[in-house]
């Protein structure tokens, strides 16, 4: 009797190791999908770019919950798990780490930081541009503005307001 | 360079990913993704909405400088300035090395990288070749049956658009010759213009051309956004 419960104890703790390797390769696939559909030099679709968007906008929610629900799972399979098997739950858990930090990332501004405090300086004194540089410029009730091509092609995004209007210049 | 008020309210952009080499935008506010270069939502809850353009020029600055002294120039961040993060100077050469992916069908009569400047007039659009500017400025053409002239200033790199009907009448231009900064002459009137559209002198001053927005591209992803436009050939007219 004693044999036949833990038989059926041990099916239980292989389907809790089976359950944490496929919450652990879940989230890792949630979260790699969009960045490897979304590279740089590599062709887009319409249906890539949903799939990227859809991932990204629940990613962090999900692997909350993958990383809480391994948790529950690594606590009840702890006991009664040799030293060994320790060490492989805690390994499994870090990918799981990994990836709920890097779904709350931008990792596209970590390559391109944005201006945090965009500052001007007036034409005379704009020392920094060359005469043969290229700027973004514009012109509304009569404020001008230039936004210099070089640090743009870093920054692409730079949000400002002009004669009263709020605008983003990208490039 | 667009609009940033979206039914009553002001959106903050990130970047936030690239589609077919031009960059998606996302914004604080909605988590909608739009594409740069179109200006249109592409994902999320704005999906289908438009930013509103905002006229705006691509000039050198000596040029910007001499007709604005009294504008304001975007500074550089020092922790990235000093890091050395910002383009150099012959980025733009360097640049042109880089691979390109797209999913448009290229013309052969053109290098996926070559630089275009990209015009849209009443629903077609055109790309007309730096090169080809180079050797013929103004080039005098009809887009979308709108009479239009693309010239390129006396840096060989700012370029603006036109219209060229003055008071109900087509106007033709051609450049005069060894003054600096550069002069247009109409042949109808005889009257000069400066870069800016605006006659300096002769019958016509005061008046002001109609601005066109232009857009300094790459063929590749002119064509990939717009993917019904023409390619302008020297000799055509």
């Amino acid at each position: 009797m004693n044999l036949a419960r833990g038989g059926k104890r041990n099916r239980w703790r292989k389907i809790g190791w089976l359950t944490l390797v496929i919450i652990v390769l879940l989230a890792l696939i949630i979260v790699a999908a969009p960045v490897l559909l979304i590279q740089p030099f590599k062709p887009q679709t319409q249906r890539g770019l949903a799939i990227s968007y859809a991932l990204r906008s629940w990613s962090p929610y999900l692997t909350l919950a993958a990383l809480i629900a391994a948790l529950l799972l690594v606590g009840w399979l702890w006991r009664g798990s040799r030293w060994f098997a320790r060490i492989v739950l805690v390994v499994m858990l870090l990918p799981l780490v990994a990836v709920t930090w890097f779904a709350r990332q931008n990792h596209f501004e970590w390559m391109f930081r944005p201006l945090q405090h965009s500052a001007y300086a007036k034409t005379a004194e704009a020392s920094f541009v060359g005469d043969a540089d290229m700027v973004l410029a514009v012109k509304i009730n009569g404020e001008s503005a230039a936004y210099p091509v070089r640090l743009m092609a870093y920054h692409h995004v730079v949000q400002d307001t002009v004669g009263g209007r709020a605008l983003v210049a990208t490039y | 360079m667009w609009a940033t008020e979206v039914n009553g309210q002001v959106l903050h952009f990130h970047l936030a990913g690239i589609n077919n080499q031009n960059f998606i935008m996302r914004d604080e506010e909605t988590g909608s993704w739009w594409q740069q270069v179109t200006g249109e939502a592409i994902q999320g809850p704005l999906k289908g909405q438009h930013l509103s353009p905002v006229d705006y020029d691509e000039l050198t600055f000596s040029l910007w400088k001499r007709e604005n002294p009294e504008g304001r120039v975007l500074r550089p961040d020092d922790a990235i300035a000093r890091a050395g993060e910002y383009a150099t100077a012959d980025w733009d050469q360097r640049l042109a090395k880089v691979p390109v992916a797209t999913s448009a069908k290229l013309d052969k009569a053109l290098e996926a990288r070559a630089l275009v400047v990209g015009v849209n007039a009443n629903g077609a659009s055109r790309a007309y070749p730096f090169n080809a500017l180079a050797k013929q400025s103004p080039i005098i053409d009809e887009l979308g049956r709108v009479p239009i002239m693309i010239v390129m200033a006396d840096d060989h790199k700012s370029v603006r658009g036109f219209e060229r009907t003055v008071d109900g009448r087509q106007l033709e231009f051609f450049v005069k010759p060894d003054v600096s900064p550069l002069r247009l002459v109409d042949a109808q009137t005889g009257s000069e213009w400066d870069f800016s559209g605006q006659a300096v002198s002769g019958p016509s001053v005061g008046k002001q051309l109609n601005r066109l927005a232009v857009l300094n591209d790459y063929w590749f992803d002119w064509k990939t956004y717009h993917p019904d436009t023409t390619l302008y050939q020297l000799g055509q007219k």
